[in-house]
């Protein structure tokens, strides 16, 4: 399945599910032993995301949002505060699910479920290193901004269906939102993409792995942010608003319109809502580590270390982002959207394009 | 700008412009004949002369008073009832110089209390009769709105006015009540919606529920909603002796961490009511405690109007509260509270500063020399950083003519670039003896506010440090923190008086008249939050949500002083 064939260091290997089908002795090609094996490994990739999300988001937010405004954040719940995280997974499962009167069912009970799993159906596709993949498509990199959009839909669902003013502006917000910062992310990833020739995930690591400059003993490798810093940032700031955080946190904006989309949301639905913003968060440090800074590859450590390592910073920025900087306004930020990141985005495509076919010419 | 300030040629010019301004303050005889037959009768309060005008002529009046007279501030509204009649009264200053004070009383009659509104001269009237209509009862000829302000509008009868029965249960029907659960209505062809923002909301601070209505992101029209915070703190202070029962009071007004500056309103009144004066040490340890509560109070303001403004608790906000807790563990030391402070005494303070004083004044000291490192950073933080910059400048805008009209004080109406601060202009306490600056922008706008915030901790700053210098100095012997009061005060009866004080948030008057006993007739509190309010409207018409809570925050409001 592997159309590019490593040689030298197998960072990546067959996608998992023909991995283990290996492992067990079981035949690789088998429709059936692959569907099986295929839910296996979504199961497990899952699951680890999930136990990322508790820890991160119910104590590892706490204490960062801490560190960077002066305080301790939990300390009393078990070693380091951390058994806040069973002690607030019971609490936010037990507490009551109140549905508003006339609210818009189901899309109003859909709309968690599609804001949590568009951002785990991305995971499908991204390489973490050590033959960790669930799978390998050619067209990985459109899948992946594909699904990461579906989130927007659900944001809408529950703006619109929550039969709430406040919902509804956030529901629309989240929407003006997208659609100014969809079309830089995705013109900035496809530079990316000329580059590498492919829209293959494996495909993408592998363009990465070569030595850009060398000092000395110390190779510098050709990840793409250091290829093309300019894209990187563009990328980056484009990942905040993808993931709505500050300055860009505009759907949610508590001081104005007290949560956005999910202000009539409680108990599980909420739960889920949570959940999948923080695994959005972890799916766009997922893609940024992939196309930019060489998906798992680093020296030393095992390639999946390195993956959770970036993906983790790039989480970390947006969390500093969140502690520090001011929230723009909705008609600025539409402002900067179409009229600057678009056209910056374009001008990165296209001197990309250039540059790319004077180098192969 | 320094306390020698207005300028002496900028006063020549005005006080031949203005009728009743001589060299030597107000010349009321000249004011009269200006007023001329309308003037039925003067009567002499502690602070000013009060000329009665008859209830059909007080917008002419009050025309004349402002456009000839140059009284552009309607500081307060003041409604009572006596035994025979209703009174209002207008208390006129001007913003030039806030020493030229005026009133304005208007009786009408016990059977049908009514008289003109005073909102077509000044905008400020509009929320003042209001509440007067709706906690004494009188009404307001020509007034554009005249419904109740504090109470539910199914509120009845008039609780300060003298046939009020306190007992009698307030029964309302059911189909009185507003429904909160009433369907959406809405014209066919409008395409606006309608928000109810508050009374909880996580920008209100504290319970304010502003009815706005918005047109897309933008707001098309908006109104304030007050009273859900009223705890009758006027009526409390009337059952209350002068001499001790009051001064819990103020701190409870604006409880953010202003509770000296709120006391010093109410002793300066009661002191000049019943002639008491207050020992030098007594006063400047009385202006260094009211400075380390604006210090204390504009740290919050920042920290909350950031807050707005980022949308997070955040590293301001968290930095804002650092700052204020210093001076709060210096303010617990001095009066041994946190928060309902109940230092000031009439004729002086509780007690003096805690032994041992070097190791307090050193404290205060070490917070004073950090002080400008930490205002840097939120200089670093806020006013520096673009994206504030791009949010807060240019929004929110209350120009001068408006701020003025709505009677804004304070950093608001120093915001706007008007040049008024009592603690220069009105001197009270040790500020003329120090040397500091009134802070103002021109800007007009949500920065500007919170650059005068910011600044003004630094003139602060100034103050304490002058008064920790003098207070040090100052000989074992002479340290006299207490006048000689009576145990029992008992001012002489239908004696009046208003004064007001530079509270945290503006101007913040007392109105008190005595009838001879050991308790007010009549105590009014002017509140510098109830005022600001009004201006919201203007600052955020056709603006869009997020800036109209920024503006709400550069208003830095406390609803415990606005419904009060």
């Amino acid at each position: 399945m592997s159309a590019v064939a490593p040689v030298a260091a197998p960072l990546q290997s067959a996608p998992l599910p023909g991995t283990i089908a290996e492992l067990l002795g079981l035949d690789p090609d088998a429709p059936a032993v692959l569907f099986v094996l295929a839910f296996l490994a979504a199961g497990a990739v899952i699951s680890v995301l999930m136990g990322m999300t508790a820890v991160l988001g119910i104590w590892g937010k706490r204490k960062i949002t801490a560190a960077f405004t002066d305080r301790i954040a939990v300390n009393r719940h078990g070693p380091y505060g951390l058994l806040i995280i069973p002690a607030d997974a019971v609490r936010l499962l037990s507490k009551e699910l109140i549905v508003p009167a006339q609210v818009d069912r189901p899309a109003w009970d859909l709309a968690p479920l599609v804001i949590a799993s568009s951002a785990l159906l991305g995971f499908a596709v991204i390489p973490m290193g050590n033959g960790v993949q669930i799978a390998d498509p050619e067209t990985g990199l459109a899948f992946v901004f594909a699904t990461a959009s579906i989130a927007s839909l659900g944001l809408v669902m529950a703006g619109y269906a929550s039969n709430n003013k406040f919902s509804f502006l956030g529901g629309l917000r989240a929407v003006a939102q997208n659609l100014a910062y969809e079309i830089p992310l995705v013109l900035t990833g496809a530079s990316v993409v000329i580059f590498t020739g492919t829209l293959q995930m494996s495909g993408v690591v592998e363009a990465q792995q070569a030595a850009l400059v060398s000092l000395g003993p110390v190779d510098i490798p050709s990840w793409f942010a250091f290829v093309n810093p300019f894209a990187f940032v563009l990328f980056m700031v484009a990942n905040l608003a993808e993931v709505g955080r500050n300055p860009f946190d505009i759907p949610e904006a508590p001081t104005e319109i007290v949560a956005g989309y999910q202000t009539e949301y409680s108990s599980v639905y909420f739960v889920l809502i949570y959940l999948g913003e923080f695994i959005h968060i972890f799916l766009g440090g997922a893609i940024v580590a992939t196309l930019f800074l060489g998906g798992p590859s680093g020296p030393v450590l095992p390639g999946i270390v390195w993956f959770f390592a970036k993906m983790i910073a790039v989480y970390l920025f947006t969390q500093w982002a969140r502690s520090a900087v001011p929230r723009l306004r909705i008609d600025q930020l539409i402002q900067i959207g179409w009229k600057g990141m678009l056209v910056l985005s374009f001008a990165n495509l296209v001197l990309t394009a250039v540059i790319v076919g004077v180098i192969q010419a | 700008m320094s306390l020698e300030e207005p300028e002496p040629d900028e006063g020549v010019i005005e006080a031949a412009e203005e009728v009743g301004v001589t060299t030597d303050g107000l010349d009321y005889d000249e004011l009269a004949e200006l007023v001329g037959d309308r003037l039925l009768d003067r009567e002499e309060h502690v602070n000013a002369e009060g000329f009665v005008v008859r209830p059909d002529e007080v917008q002419d009046v009050l025309f004349d008073l402002r456009d000839e007279a140059g009284f552009d501030h309607l500081s307060c509204v003041t409604a009572q009832e006596y035994d025979d009649r209703y009174e209002s009264i207008y208390h006129l200053k001007k913003y030039d110089d806030p020493t030229q004070e005026l009133s304005v009383v208007v009786p009408s009659p016990t059977d049908d209390p009514r008289n003109e509104s005073a909102n077509p001269v000044y905008r400020t009237a509009d929320w003042h009769e209001r509440e007067a209509y709706d906690l004494v009862g009188i009404e307001y000829d020509d007034h554009p709105d005249l419904r109740r302000i504090l109470l539910p509008e199914t509120w009845q009868g008039h609780p300060l006015s003298q046939d009020f029965d306190g007992e009698e249960p307030q029964i309302v029907t059911l189909r009185e009540h507003a429904n909160p659960l009433q369907e959406d209505h809405r014209a066919d062809d409008a395409d606006t919606m309608f928000v109810n923002i508050g009374p909880h909301h996580p920008a209100t601070h504290g319970v304010l529920h502003i009815e706005t209505v918005l047109d897309g992101e933008q707001v098309a029209d908006l109104e304030p909603d007050i009273g859900y915070l009223h705890r009758c703190e006027e009526q409390m202070c009337q059952q209350g002796t002068y001499r001790h029962q009051i001064m819990p009071y103020p701190d409870r007004w604006d409880y953010i961490s202003a509770g000296i500056l709120n006391e010093w309103a109410y002793a300066r009144a009661a002191e000049d009511l019943a002639d008491i004066e207050v020992p030098e040490y007594a006063r400047v340890v009385r202006t260094m405690s009211a400075e380390l509560c604006r210090i204390a109070a504009h740290m919050l303001a920042a920290g909350t109007f950031a807050l707005d403004v980022i949308g997070d608790f955040t590293a301001t906000f968290m930095y804002a509260v650092q700052q204020r807790e210093r001076v709060q563990d210096i303010l617990e030391d001095l009066t041994g509270q946190r928060l309902m402070f109940n230092y000031l005494r009439l004729g002086g303070v509780a007690w003096d500063v805690p032994e041992p004083r070097e190791e307090f004044f050193e404290k205060t000291r070490d917070y004073l020399d950090d002080l400008p490192e930490n205002v840097r950073e939120f200089h670093n933080l806020l006013t520096s950083n673009e994206i504030m910059q791009l949010r807060t400048v240019d929004t929110g805008v209350l120009p001068p003519e408006e701020a003025r009209s709505y009677g804004a004080t304070g950093p608001v109406a120093r915001g706007s670039g008007i040049d008024y601060d009592l603690r220069r202009d009105d001197p009270y306490g040790h500020y003329d003896q120090l040397d500091w600056d009134v802070v103002t922008e021109d800007g007009c706008d949500n920065y500007s506010r919170l650059l005068v915030r910011l600044r003004e901790v630094e003139q602060s700053a100034r103050i304490i440090e002058q008064c920790v210098d003098l207070l040090e100095d100052w000989p074992e012997e002479d340290r006299e923190t207490q006048a000689n009061v009576p145990r029992t005060l008992r001012p002489d009866p239908d004696t009046e008086v208003y004064r007001a004080v530079e509270a945290a948030k503006g101007e913040l008057g007392i109105y008190i008249r005595s009838d001879g006993t050991d308790k007010p007739a009549r105590f009014k509190i002017r509140s510098p939050c109830f005022s600001n309010l009004q201006t919201l409207p203007v600052m955020s018409e056709g603006e869009y949500i997020p800036d109209m809570i920024a503006s709400l925050g550069s208003l830095d409001i406390v609803l415990g002083e606005v419904d009060r």
